[in-house]
């Protein structure tokens, strides 16, 4: 490939909530603005696959950061909410003692916390709770109400933020990874493998569980990131359940909860497993059991409840213990957002406008005369003729699906219009309309099916055409699985 | 859409065709479905060694001239009539956009979806090559090749239908029966190797499956495949009346009584909806015997 070199003003590396947060902040400014994300899409790493609260903070360690910027975050939602018009339910969620030992711990360890984080709890007595949410377990000891915490579509949230963006001008290059940082005097220049390279000003780091290799790359050994695995469980049926549902922390996490969705349907987990590798999505059979054993001593009911999906998620734990929001040692070019931990999505307005002002500052930026803060609603760029249903498990419509095709960021691979679109995430799985979605992408994309991924690279549902069709890829003598993505 | 109709059919796969074909049609009925065309999700796998049957109320099914059908119509709601003698309401999209069709009497018929991995909980990655044989017949039916070498993974006649056309096409196939029950009469004999009495209980790989794992005699072992059709069974297709005060049971199947009747007056279901374990003569012989009742004046 030739080589071709992008020049920016700031570049954002990682399309996860946190890259894109900032992105959409820093398209505020007077600058060229880009985002690089190495997978065929935005939001698939730790901000997809997560148990998608939108916390309060009122148990972060206080005086952290983190704490600091869950704070800000409180009172920059309602407005984000507003105008990126995203999926949202202030559900509340009620934190469950079931012995009196937990209650104790409630009152010498989480109260005085939460007041420390300027969180005001509310004590229920076992009976209130009992009332407020007739599915909690009748053992229940007592607990306390977290008026402010709610739920949301993390995508939903990492594609508005990153469509705003784009509509007041940034730039987004999707499936090119990181491959090589060089640091220059007057900019950093990163390369992308097959000879692309983009100099940048200013380079944001917010690779998510990859920050500290991206730091490395630029030889930056300040901070490790490991991964910790979260298995989750979703079911359809809310079986009444209207709150968020939390045990009583202990020392590694918060523990096994019981979510509604915000779309509907509830989520269980996640577990809180410390794995190998940065790619172990897996979920084990283990994972599961011990997702329903500790459901059912919160809500007896979603012990058994059956399941539509399973998934696993990563999220990143710095060798910090907080997050890591600072100029590189090495630069002060590179700014780091790393070791989000599993908040990102809670913080990520004030990361955004923190993050942006660091860099505002280093290169003096100012602000646009104009910026957009809205986006029109989604999905309703409607046209006659297109109210049929093409995924019947979730009744979504072609208009629907065609509208999310002719979006400012469309999708590339199925599971992007998945996530976009909520479709193939019913019973089915996508069975039924997966075949008919392929031939969508094809007739308004143009898109090769023999090219178009579930995901990533090396992901394509079709591993070919059958013999005798005369569709053999040019090249191909028989009908091999071929390697077709140009990405790897 | 104002016209009111005597019945309203919501499907127009094997059991209702064969209710059609068994007279069920007064002069206002109305048959919809999300398909552009009758036969439903099994007419991607037809013919098939097996499926004679189905083939032939496929390929010989009339659906009379006076009944009105609405196809790449999809029903999303159901408000039952308040009131003895007023019409049920169903709530359909179609291209024109949201639409509602009356009618006295609802036959619900829309059949069943297949179960998959998800159901089980089976653990392991979620790899692409995952799929159920509903997917597999689609893709070939366009052209495509699902994978080079699958695994069929159950014991039904669709199952065995559909490793056998997936062999047919040169995929390298390996049929595994959950259990220990060999070959029954009527189901074709395929010539890819079978093992029977086997559990699946986890899938590797990623971005594309590479094994499947299988426990069988408390013994553990590894079937290389870049395709694994799951093929356990079927649920019945309802969530489109969840709020619509019809009862279902496990797998979201309708509960009716001998004479096919719902809970709520004048509402019926047949098929895969009432029984997911059916099979399709199954669901012929009920459209045959859905009719003679409804015909017969049954309330």
């Amino acid at each position: 490939m030739e080589t071709k070199m992008r020049r920016v003003d700031v570049l954002v590396i990682g399309g996860g909530v946190v890259g894109c947060a900032i992105l959409r902040e820093l398209s505020r400014y007077d600058a060229t603005v880009a985002l690089l994300e190495r997978n065929p899409d935005i939001c698939e790493g730790t901000s997809k696959s997560n148990s998608a609260i939108v916390h309060t903070g009122f148990d972060a360690p206080p005086g952290s950061l983190e704490a600091r910027l869950l704070a800000e975050a409180r009172g920059l939602w309602p407005d984000i909410i507003e105008s990126l018009h995203i999926p949202y339910l202030q559900t509340g969620a009620l934190m469950v003692a079931t012995s009196v030992e937990e209650l104790a711990t409630i009152e010498s360890e989480i109260i005085p916390k939460a007041e420390r984080n300027g969180v005001v709890l509310q004590r229920l007595a076992r009976e209130e709770i009992l009332e407020a949410a007739p599915y909690v377990n009748p053992r229940v000891a007592g607990g306390v109400l977290v008026e402010g915490e709610g739920v949301i579509d993390p995508f939903w949230t990492t594609r508005a933020y990153c469509e705003n963006a784009v509509s007041n001008g940034a730039q987004v290059f999707l499936g090119e990874p990181v491959t090589g940082i060089d640091v220059a005097d007057e900019c950093v220049y990163v390369h992308t493998g097959g000879g692309g390279a983009i100099a940048a000003s200013m380079v944001v780091n917010a690779a998510g569980l990859w920050a500290d290799e991206v730091a490395r790359m630029a030889g930056d050994d300040s901070f490790t990131l490991t991964p910790r695995r979260g298995q989750f469980i979703v079911v359809e049926e809310d079986h009444g359940v209207s709150q968020i549902i939390l045990p009583v922390p202990n020392r590694i996490s918060k523990g096994i909860l019981v979510t509604p969705i915000v779309f509907g349907g509830v989520l269980l987990g996640p577990t809180a497993e410390e794995v190998d590798v940065k790619t172990d999505l897996a979920t084990t059979a283990q994972g599961m059991h011990q997702i329903r054993e500790g459901i059912s001593k919160l809500v007896p009911v979603m012990a058994g409840a059956e399941s539509v999906r399973q998934f696993a998620g990563l999220r990143a734990v710095s060798s910090t213990g907080d997050y890591i929001i600072r100029a590189s040692a090495v630069s002060s070019r590179i700014l780091h957002v790393a070791g989000i931990r599993s908040t990102g999505l809670s913080a990520s307005p004030a990361i955004g406008r923190y993050a942006s002002g660091l860099v505002r500052d280093e290169l003096s930026l100012s602000q646009r005369n104009h910026f957009m803060d809205e986006l029109p609603e989604y999905l309703t760029d409607m046209h006659p003729d297109e109210g049929d249903v093409v995924c019947l498990c979730r009744s979504i419509t072609r208009g629907e699906i065609l509208s999310a095709l002719r979006s400012p960021l469309p999708p590339a691979t199925l599971d992007s219009l998945k996530r976009r679109t909520g479709v193939m995430l019913g019973d089915c799985q996508g069975n039924l309309c997966m075949a008919r979605l392929i031939d969508l992408f094809q007739e308004q994309l143009g898109r090769d099916p023999l090219t178009l991924n579930k995901n990533v690279a090396g992901s394509c549902p079709i591993a070919g055409r059958l013999p005798g069709t005369g569709f053999l890829l040019e090249g191909q003598e028989s009908l091999e699985l071929d390697g077709r993505d140009r990405d790897e | 859409m104002s016209e009111l109709y005597d019945l309203a059919i919501v499907g127009a796969g094997l059991s209702a065709l064969s209710a059609l074909q068994a007279g069920i049609a007064s002069a206002r009925t109305v048959v919809l479905d999300y398909q552009e065309h009758p036969g439903g999700f099994l007419k991607a796998a037809l013919p098939a060694p097996g499926f004679e049957e189905a083939w032939e109320l496929v390929q010989s099914s009339r659906i009379p001239q006076r009944v009105t059908t609405f196809y790449g119509t999809t029903a999303v709601g159901l408000l039952p009539a308040f009131e003895a003698g007023e019409p049920h309401v169903l709530i359909v999209r179609q291209r024109q956009g949201t639409e509602e069709v009356h009618a006295q009497r609802v036959l619900i018929a829309c059949g069943g979806l297949e179960l998959t991995r998800e159901h089980a909980q089976i653990p392991g990655t979620r790899p692409a090559g995952v799929i159920t044989p509903v997917l597999a017949h689609q893709l070939l039916s366009r052209g495509y090749l699902p994978g080079k070498r699958a695994v069929v993974y159950g014991d039904s006649r669709y199952a065995r239908a559909t490793a056998q056309r997936l062999a047919g096409v040169g995929i390298e196939v390996t049929l595994v029966l959950p259990t220990e029950e060999t070959h029954t009469a009527g189901q074709p004999e395929g010539k890819q190797p079978s093992l029977t009495g086997a559990e699946l209980i986890a899938i590797e790989g990623f971005p594309r499956l590479e094994k499947v794992k299988f426990r069988r005699d408390g013994e553990f072992f590894d079937v290389p495949a870049d395709t694994l059709v799951y093929g356990t069974g079927m649920m019945a297709n309802t969530h489109w009346l969840r709020g619509s005060g019809i009862i279902t049971g496990e797998y979201g199947t309708i509960q009716v009584n001998s004479f096919y009747q719902t809970n709520v007056q004048g509402v019926y279901a047949v098929g895969t909806v009432i029984a997911p374990s059916l099979d399709h003569a199954g669901s012929i012989a009920m459209g045959k015997e859905v009719a003679s009742l409804l015909i017969g004046g049954t309330q």
